[in-house]
């Protein structure tokens, strides 16, 4: 099997790091991670087991914490592997995966832009869909569904 | 000179704004703006009932809404655990190819225009009215369906649709010829798209692009063969490729892809005529079908059952692979619905393959990514 | 008896109206009115009014044409709803835009952006004052006639590119700059396809090159002449394949993107107008004008103003060719259509003087008989 395996090499590589595989139908399953080892994580799963693509990344509320998943991709192995990791809600940061698949860029901008998540090393952090200068992360359970708002939307420098 | 190609401009199929730096008439340097087309689809889904969503996926994208509808309903069915009948799963099938034919005619439409060529467009338009006129006999609409729903679909196609649906593919297939003739036969066309926004498979890969962009480069990657989802492994069909990596690469690709959706859905047409039978799951749970949301203590003997689950969908979209993660923590709302949209990561690959080349080549090659932002934007 | 021209027409209107005006007046001031100076001015004036609404009217005709012929290529209708067959559709839209507010941007320069379309459209029309429709149109004295018409087509650019620049818009820009790039590089095919014509004719005065088709239409010996000239009339035309300037993909609609309103419907109909005469010209220079070969039975060519039937329908066929190209060819790139124009149509239009010097001198074998055409 191929979760099993992978849950050996990744206990064997990252330790205490790899927090277990939960099982996830239709894919390899589901790596839970600590985000101190993203990074390192990031290029042993691109290099060495063959996940190739990044399908997405996007994040989740869950108001005690923030968790921030991935979808990869293998060629190799024609599967799907998810990664997760929980943030803390007060600072929820996490290693850019775009040195690693550029790709990432465009989820990585959404995911801050939506869910308020930040990705250090990230070249060019902006928000994607809201307009520069708005105040909220629109998919945070915080935020006032119920209410009008007004919208400022700040001119383009250039 | 940095040029704002949008958000209205005829290039951009949409609303969306393509920033280009340039000299003279070579383009230096691109960047993508997106987001004028937002509408928080995923914020109000958590907001909505299953079946709610899907009324979403139809606006989600416009011009290929059984594929988004299909991509919500497995990832919901998953996380929910239901599991549709046979003859549900092959009308999805069907209609997930009809749709992609419907959506790359509009494609054909679009990117033929912005070479300046009116008459394929009309062309295009012509015949996936066709295609609409079959969707609106069995689903009631054109462009927004509501069809699929959790545990199969709304409802049997009608007497007489299976006949009048091989007459229109067979009325497509002879006018495929003619669109080649049109566009791959005229000099011109071959001068202007031969070479032209190249993005080769190493690239495309680390960009995360996919569909016929990434099969036009040689790519082999195709979901329904790869990771065949509803009953992708009981048709037969091929996987066009080309390894030239341009704009002719991808016209040639998303061409042989409505011949090879015309087979499917023959295939699909036989297999619906030999095997009547239901087309929605019986034990379905009593929300899924309640137009609101229960409330107090029914809504609390309600919620006492659900499963709790997450769901992981992926569908070969007509403009790449489109993926749905749906988390269900036993509301009934999903408690988080995240979509990956294909058109959105093939945008913004073209800081790769638009620089270098020239103003005039911006509408071939975005036409050629085949842009629909309203998924980009969701 | 001298052949009826469009001038002696307007003339005997100018004559009549002024000696019906000079009856209801005092005898001193009829004298006045009825002097010849004041009849040819006002001649000159009704002369000019017939030629406006005759080529307007060609134009929206023209326009409706295409619509139409159009809507066929691409398997539909075209206009249908107004008038007959939508006759008066392009009549609703003209009204439409007249109605409408002419907006000029803020930063766009006032002079500049107001004077080119006006520019524009009355070079397009000043052309039709000198081409000769049939042999009574216009005296056909002039003696460089076909030089003129081309100069004053040429204009063109320089207020396209005027437009463009005082509309200070980016694809305005743009558009201007391909617009003058490709119109000087289609100039030189094109007078040069029109000097293989003036070789095998003798000379520069339409009327004339007309009068010297009778025998034998200027197509078949010097056909490499009409593509040349016909390409470069497309790019002068600024139509599909070479319709880069406005290329309404990239440019949204080139170099009048900021004109609305009337001022659109300047360079709309200017556009249509240099269509025609594009047509036209290519109808006297190459398909015979309004002459038939003598073979052709008299009875299809001597019916009162056949000359003209005949030429207007040369010169909607000839149009006609136009749109199917339109509907038929996607367009190309400013890079391409250059290289086109510098590469192959310039050495094109050489070989077919050539060809026209060939076939002038093979005229003049002693076996032929030689038929003094050139210096008169």
């Amino acid at each position: 099997m191929r979760g099993v395996e992978l849950s050996a090499a990744l206990a064997a590589r990252f330790g205490d790091k790899f927090l277990g595989l939960d099982p996830f139908p239709g894919l390899v399953g589901r790596v839970r991670f600590d985000p101190s080892v993203a990074r390192a994580l990031f290029e042993y799963l691109r290099d060495e087991q063959g996940f190739v693509h990044l399908t997405m990344v996007g994040g989740i509320d869950w108001v005690d914490h923030r968790e921030v998943f991935y979808t990869l991709w293998s060629d190799r192995d024609r599967t799907y592997l998810q990664l997760s990791a929980d943030l803390p809600a007060d600072h929820p940061t996490i290693a850019s995966a775009v040195p690693v698949w550029p790709g990432a860029n465009a989820h990585e901008r959404e995911a801050w832009d939506l869910v308020g998540i930040r990705f250090e090393g990230h070249p060019d952090l902006r928000r994607i869909f809201m307009p520069e200068g708005y105040e909220f992360h629109p998919l945070l359970r915080s935020f006032p569904i119920h209410e009008p708002e007004e919208l400022e939307v700040k001119a383009r420098s250039d | 000179m940095w040029i704002n190609m949008g958000p209205q401009h005829p290039m951009t199929h949409g609303l969306w704004n393509l920033r280009v730096r340039v000299e003279g008439e070579v383009i230096r340097d691109v960047e993508p703006e997106m987001g004028f087309l937002h509408r928080g689809i995923e914020k109000i889904s958590e907001n909505r009932h299953y079946n709610e969503v899907i009324t979403l996926m139809d606006r989600c994208c416009y011009v290929a809404g059984m594929s988004w509808e299909q991509l919500f309903i497995q990832a919901s069915e998953q996380a929910l655990k239901v599991t549709p009948p046979a003859r549900a799963e092959y009308l999805r099938v069907l209609s997930a190819e009809l749709q992609r034919i419907a959506s790359h005619l509009m494609w054909y439409a679009a990117f033929v225009q912005d070479l300046g060529l009116m008459t394929p467009f009309l062309y295009g338009m012509r015949d996936r009215d066709l295609v609409l006129d079959l969707f609106q006999s069995y689903t009631g609409a054109r462009m927004t369906y509501e069809y699929m729903r959790v545990g199969g679909v709304r409802n049997d196609a009608p007497h007489g649709f299976t006949d009048q649906c091989r007459k229109v593919l067979d009325w497509l297939l002879a006018r495929f010829v003619e669109y080649d003739q049109l566009c791959l036969g005229s000099t011109i066309f071959r001068k202007r798209c031969d070479d032209l926004g190249v993005l080769k498979a190493p690239e495309a890969v680390a960009y995360g692009v996919t569909g016929p962009m990434l099969r036009s480069a040689g790519v082999r990657r195709d979901l329904r063969k790869d990771r065949p989802y509803s009953v992708y492994d009981q048709v037969e069909f091929d996987v066009p490729v080309t390894d030239t990596a341009d704009v002719t690469g991808r016209y040639l690709v998303r061409m042989e892809e409505m011949r090879q959706s015309v087979r499917i859905c023959r295939q699909c047409l036989d297999w619906l005529d030999r095997n009547p039978g239901p087309v929605l799951a019986d034990h379905l749970p009593r929300w899924l079908g309640a137009p609101y949301a229960p409330v107090g203590r029914e809504a609390y003997l309600l919620k006492r059952n659900y499963p709790t689950g997450l769901g992981f969908s992926m569908v070969e979209e007509p403009h790449g692979e489109a993926g749905a993660y749906v988390v269900n923590d036993g509301g009934e709302h999903p408690y988080r619905v995240k979509f990956r949209s294909p058109v959105l990561i093939n945008i913004w690959a073209a800081k790769r393959y638009l620089p270098g080349y020239r103003i005039a080549d911006i509408p071939p090659i975005m036409g050629s990514v085949d842009v629909c932002v309203g998924e980009c934007d969701r | 008896m001298a052949p009826m021209t469009l001038f002696s027409v307007a003339d005997a209107i100018a004559a009549a109206l002024l000696g019906l005006l000079g009856r209801l007046l005092p005898a001193g001031a009829a004298h006045a009115v009825t002097a010849p100076d004041v009849v040819l001015g006002l001649a000159t004036v009704v002369f000019a009014a017939i030629l406006l609404a005759a080529s307007m009217l060609n134009t929206i005709l023209l326009i409706w044409y295409e619509r139409k012929l159009l809507g066929r290529f691409m398997d539909r209708r075209g206009a249908m709803h107004v008038g007959f067959a939508g006759l008066l559709q392009n009549f609703a839209d003209g009204l439409k835009l007249f109605r409408k507010d002419t907006v000029r941007p803020r930063e766009a320069d006032s002079l500049g952006f107001w004077a080119s379309p006006t520019a524009y459209m009355i070079t397009s029309l000043l052309i039709f004052g000198v081409l000769p429709i049939s042999t009574g149109w216009n005296d056909g004295s002039l003696p460089l006639t076909l030089l003129l018409a081309l100069v004053i087509f040429s204009f063109a650019p320089l207020f396209i590119f005027l437009g463009a620049w005082a509309s200070n818009n980016k694809y305005s820009l743009i558009g201007g700059m391909r617009s003058a790039a490709q119109m000087i590089a289609y100039e030189v095919p094109i007078l040069l396809a029109v000097v293989a014509v003036v070789v095998l004719s003798g000379s520069f005065d339409l009327t004339t090159i007309v009068n010297e088709q009778r025998n034998y239409w200027f197509w078949a010996p010097l056909f490499l002449a009409l593509i040349v000239f016909v390409a470069g009339m497309l790019a002068e035309m600024e139509r599909i394949p070479f319709d880069l300037p406005e290329a309404e993909a990239e440019l949204v609609e080139g170099w009048n993107t900021e004109y609305g309103g009337m001022l659109f419907a300047f360079f709309m109909l200017a556009d249509y107008l240099r269509a025609l005469v594009g047509s036209i010209l290519v109808v006297l220079l190459f398909l015979g004008g309004w002459t038939w070969p003598s073979y052709v039975p008299s009875a299809l060519t001597s019916f009162p103003l056949a000359g003209i039937v005949w030429f207007m329908v040369k010169t909607y066929l000839v149009f006609g060719l136009f749109v199917w190209v339109r509907a038929a060819l996607p367009r190309v790139r400013t890079d391409q259509l250059l290289r086109l124009g510098w590469m192959r149509m310039v050495p094109l239009a050489l070989l077919s003087i050539v060809l026209a010097a060939v076939v002038v001198a093979a005229r003049c074998l002693p076996v032929l008989g030689c038929i003094p055409s050139i210096g008169g």
